[in-house]
């Protein structure tokens, strides 16, 4: 292997993770407010509101079951409006953030919901605001399973991120696409794999490890 | 005007079409000092009312007023206001997992805006109040559960409450941690001056730290009054029954003494005074009859020795009522007692 391919390969693995932290990132700003909507307005939620939770439900519900592959073609001309172009990495970060968002809500929502109901009370009973609710207990309370449902979502998303690849989407699915499929040198294929293996592996591992050491559950 | 009122409270939940009275026109005042219990069994009512006395439960009927404030008249911020002088302990403790103890009694102050440092300060104090000084970087998780409550306790006085309410603050530990509980209770009662209002289905609770007890059966208020003298004099059913069942719960007066044995039980209840002379023994003699004790025990309530004894009385009914003028006379508390 010569240096420029080399090079090749650490620039599609800087682009690779370049657009699986940033949409992350973003996917949370945009997540977790909803998936914190989701559980305060949920029938058993401190401030039950049927309308508002069903609205953001169905609307969630659409996006989730719109494959990838599709919203990546759907999403070019919202793209190309907000980013000036529809292909790269910068332009793959749009289609990732929308179908990471409400994904990452879900994620939310349901570690939020672990939280014990019977913690939520004591905290009521001593004159704790809704928003001391969620800052103070929900969040500090479900802080373990939210770091490990952020470790999927950065999973999952990393795997969206070399779909992207298909449509000139920039990183290690890209190269693997453009060498590895359409001038069949495997070897390229087969290194880009292991590095996304590898990147995946670390990903995971400081998830958890993470998640475990702020846990004092046990 | 008394610390607590309630006036006629009532509570309905409705659940699509059914609709289920929790709780039907409930009176009951509470002194400031006081230690009210109330009882009753499990789905009585009992932890309803305890939550409409802090609004967590909003009644459907009737009016709470706490230290002179309505309750239900206060907006979502004073509501909130009010109840950081209302504190309240849980069965299951309810502490932040995630935190220590230091930080989980800090939690009130903080969300009160006190700045950290100075939360820390007044929670080590009261880590020290209920002999925890040593535990303050624990976590719920490392702490037994009598542990975890007293934790749960220094959390509630945080604020400087006038009341504490427990809701079966007792009812997941085991009898010695339940006694040691109690007895800080108690403690707090008097030192403070502190209301507390006791949610239990255990007499032996009520009997140990209660002066007052209110007994909830199906969403009524059935009886009320000092617990001495439910104690002595118990009239609705519910009653006698939480007081027969109790103390030692697992004791239970085996079925084959009634297919055995005819005749009467009554229930006997005597003071220290009337301990020193052996009245059993006496009347026995006297009478030259047989008498079966089923059960016997002394209970310390509310401060006085009490014994109470379960006897079966001979069959022929002359010497019954006799016998139960006997005890009388010797000024102890006689009853009937029917299963």
């Amino acid at each position: 292997m010569n240096s420029q391919t080399a090079q090749l390969l650490l620039n599609g693995l800087l682009e690779t993770v370049y657009m699986t932290l940033v949409s992350t990132l973003i996917g949370y700003a945009i997540g977790l407010p909803v998936g914190i909507l989701l559980t305060v307005t949920d029938k058993e939620g401190i401030r039950p509101n049927a309308l508002v939770y069903r609205i953001v439900d169905v609307i969630i519900n659409i996006m989730r079951s719109i494959p990838f592959l599709i919203l990546l073609i759907l999403l070019i001309p919202f793209t190309r409006f907000l980013v000036g172009k529809s292909y790269g990495t910068t332009a793959t970060i749009v289609p990732l953030v929308v179908s990471a968002a409400p994904y990452i809500a879900r994620m939310v929502e349901s570690s939020l919901k672990e939280v014990d109901a019977g913690v939520i009370e004591a905290a009521r009973s001593m004159g704790a605001s809704n928003a001391a609710i969620v800052f103070r207990v929900l969040l500090v309370e479900a802080k373990t399973s939210l770091i490990v449902g952020a470790t999927i979502t950065l999973g999952t998303i990393l795997g969206y991120s070399a779909m992207a690849g298909t449509v000139a989407g920039g990183g290690l699915g890209d190269i693997a696409i453009q060498y590895g499929y359409y001038r069949w040198k495997t070897d390229i294929m087969l290194i880009t794999v292991a590095l996304l293996v590898v990147l995946f592996q670390i990903f995971q591992m400081i998830g958890m490890k993470l998640a475990s050491a702020l846990d004092h559950r046990k | 005007m008394s610390e607590i009122e309630v006036r006629h409270l009532s509570k309905t939940f409705t659940q699509k079409d059914l609709k289920v009275d929790a709780l039907s026109d409930i009176n009951i005042s509470i002194e400031k000092g006081d230690v009210y219990g109330i009882i009753g069994m499990s789905g009585a009512g009992k932890s309803t009312l305890v939550r409409c006395l802090n609004y967590l439960e909003r009644p459907t009927d009737g009016q709470v007023i706490v230290s002179g404030q309505e309750l239900g008249a206060l907006s979502e911020q004073e509501l909130r206001q009010a109840r950081m002088k209302i504190a309240m302990i849980f069965q299951s403790f309810n502490l932040l997992q995630q935190k220590n103890a230091v930080d989980n009694i800090s939690f009130p102050l903080r969300i009160q805006g006190m700045p950290k440092k100075e939360a820390r300060v007044r929670a080590k104090e009261l880590l020290k109040t209920v002999g925890l000084a040593d535990k303050a970087k624990s976590y719920p998780s490392q702490l037994s559960g009598g542990q975890q409550q007293r934790v749960a306790i220094a959390r509630a006085l945080a604020c400087d409450p006038n009341i504490l309410l427990c809701d079966e603050a007792t009812s997941a530990l085991d009898p010695q941690t339940t006694d040691q509980i109690l007895q800080l209770i108690r403690e707090i009662n008097e030192s403070m001056g502190l209301t507390i209002v006791i949610i239990t289905h255990q007499m032996a609770v009520i009997q140990k730290v209660c002066n007052r007890v209110a007994i909830i059966e199906n969403g009524h208020l059935v009886e009320e009054g000092k617990v001495s003298d439910i104690f002595a004099h118990p009239r609705s059913r519910a009653a006698k029954e939480l007081i027969m069942r109790d103390v030692h719960e697992n004791f239970v007066i085996p079925e084959t003494v009634d297919e055995i044995t005819e005749g009467k039980k009554i229930r006997i209840v005597f003071t220290a005074n009337s301990a020193f002379e052996p009245v059993v023994s006496n009347m026995i003699l006297k009478f030259g009859q047989p008498v079966n004790i089923l059960r016997a025990n002394t209970r310390n309530v509310g401060g006085v020795a009490k014994g109470d004894m379960i006897l079966q009385l001979p069959v022929d009914r002359e010497t019954r009522l006799q016998m139960e003028d006997y005890l009388k006379e010797r000024g102890l508390e006689v009853e009937e007692v029917n299963n």
